[in-house]
């Protein structure tokens, strides 16, 4: 498990992307500057991807590299644009 | 058709991030049918009541209560009971006189604004819905993260998404009317706007000052002002977001019937009409393309009509 302290309470949050024929899949957001490299996620026998990461209080952006293709996630719970103005994935921590 | 990918670089960069967040000031707008039964509308202002409580997160709550519902109930003990006991504690009452929702929202938006300032954030929040039934009680939950997502991630507009049978009034008057009449009338703005959302009429949002300035500063239609506000936020280039806030459900007063449901079809036509013809009047020969595009709105119109008598009447 990753682990981003910012001094404020962490819970843990599960991501999963259903991409079974991806050679890789990493996960990029504001919680980790979108590099593409801090967030390898893992596939899991059922080939979708997974990575829990703990995260602070509030709402993140993030989205799935898949293949190096920047990629929404549809059980996302909101949508918004990155800096650069691409879609992006919303998440909420309570 | 020509596509809008991606609006960068944004007309209106986000604001460098405070220290300080700005307030969150919640609008209710009080039902215009006063329901029997008040457990969603208690349900409701146990939520209204928290708010007021945090003073230094959230301006005093204003409810919006339109004086023909008030001069309905106004021999009714328990409407008065409510009035006098939960609303007025809870809120500051707004008495309008109103000629559909939308100007309620009005009232009460510029209202929380001309008392806001910079960096405040404005956060409607409908009072028809089933706020009592244990799904809306999820929703009243998840409500607080409109304001917040404005706040946190410096957005102009935040959408509320609720989830419907693709069966629901809401989604057949959506799928066939609003967007169908959006893509003739606006084609590049549409497709943005569902980029971010299936439900571009919906009652909750929240909207940045700055934001909700500019929109005060138009033309402010009765109904189906959320498309417009939409449409503005699109012209403007504005940070959109969308989130969902869950399954719920207007109270039975909603518009479920089919005159209800042609209703809105006309009055989306109506709204976009009229912004189109405020956009393009000053550019020759707009009337020309005036016509062809109200010939094509008039059979989009006829066919949502169609397909919601099909469907509605069964």
């Amino acid at each position: 498990m990753s682990s981003l302290g910012y001094g404020k309470p962490l819970r843990a949050v599960n991501f999963i992307c259903v991409a079974p024929v991806a050679r890789s899949v990493s996960l990029v957001g504001d919680f980790n500057a979108w590099n593409p490299a801090a967030h390898p996620m893992k596939q899991m026998p059922d080939k979708a991807w997974l990575l829990t990461v703990e995260l602070k209080h509030g709402h993140h952006r993030y989205a799935f590299l898949v293949d190096n293709k920047l990629t929404l996630d549809p059980r996302a719970q909101g949508i918004t644009r990155n800096d650069k103005g691409e879609r992006v994935s919303l998440v909420p921590v309570s | 058709m020509k596509k809008i990918d991606s609006l960068t670089p944004l007309a209106h960069p986000p604001a460098k991030k405070s220290a300080a967040l700005g307030k969150i000031h919640p609008v209710i707008i009080y039902p215009f049918h006063q329901p029997a039964d008040y457990t969603d509308l208690s349900g409701l202002y146990q939520l209204v009541a928290r708010l007021d409580a945090k003073k230094s997160r959230y301006a005093r709550p204003i409810t919006v209560l339109d004086r023909k519902t008030h001069f309905s109930n106004e021999k009714d003990k328990a409407f008065l009971d409510f009035r006098k006991n939960t609303l007025t504690r809870h809120s500051e009452v707004l008495d309008a006189w109103c000629v559909d929702t939308c100007q309620m929202w009005y009232s009460g938006l510029a209202l929380a604004f001309e008392r806001g300032a910079p960096g405040d954030v404005y956060w409607l929040i409908p009072g028809d819905f089933n706020y009592g039934t244990p799904t809306g009680q999820e929703v009243l939950g998840r409500l607080h993260d409109l304001p917040e997502i404005i706040l946190e991630l410096e957005q102009d507009l935040c959408i509320g998404e609720i989830a419907t049978d693709y069966s629901n009034s809401k989604q057949l008057i959506d799928t066939y009317g609003t967007f169908a009449l959006l893509y003739n009338w606006f084609p590049i703005e549409a497709q943005e706007i569902r980029r971010f959302t299936e439900r571009p009429r919906s009652e909750f949002f929240a909207i940045r000052h700055s934001f909700l300035q500019e929109v005060l500063q138009h033309r402010w239609y009765p109904y189906e002002q959320t498309v417009v506000i939409l449409l503005q936020a699109v012209f403007s280039q504005r940070h959109i977001s969308r989130f969902f806030v869950g399954n719920i459900s207007d109270l039975p007063e909603g518009g479920e019937s089919l005159n209800s449901a042609l209703q809105q079809v006309e009055r989306t036509e109506r709204v976009l009409k009229s912004l189109w013809r405020e956009r393009h009047e000053p550019t020759p020969g707009w009337l020309d393309r005036y016509r062809v595009l109200e010939q094509q709105s008039e059979q989009v119109r006829r066919t949502a009509v169609t397909v919601l008598q099909n469907i509605l009447e069964v």
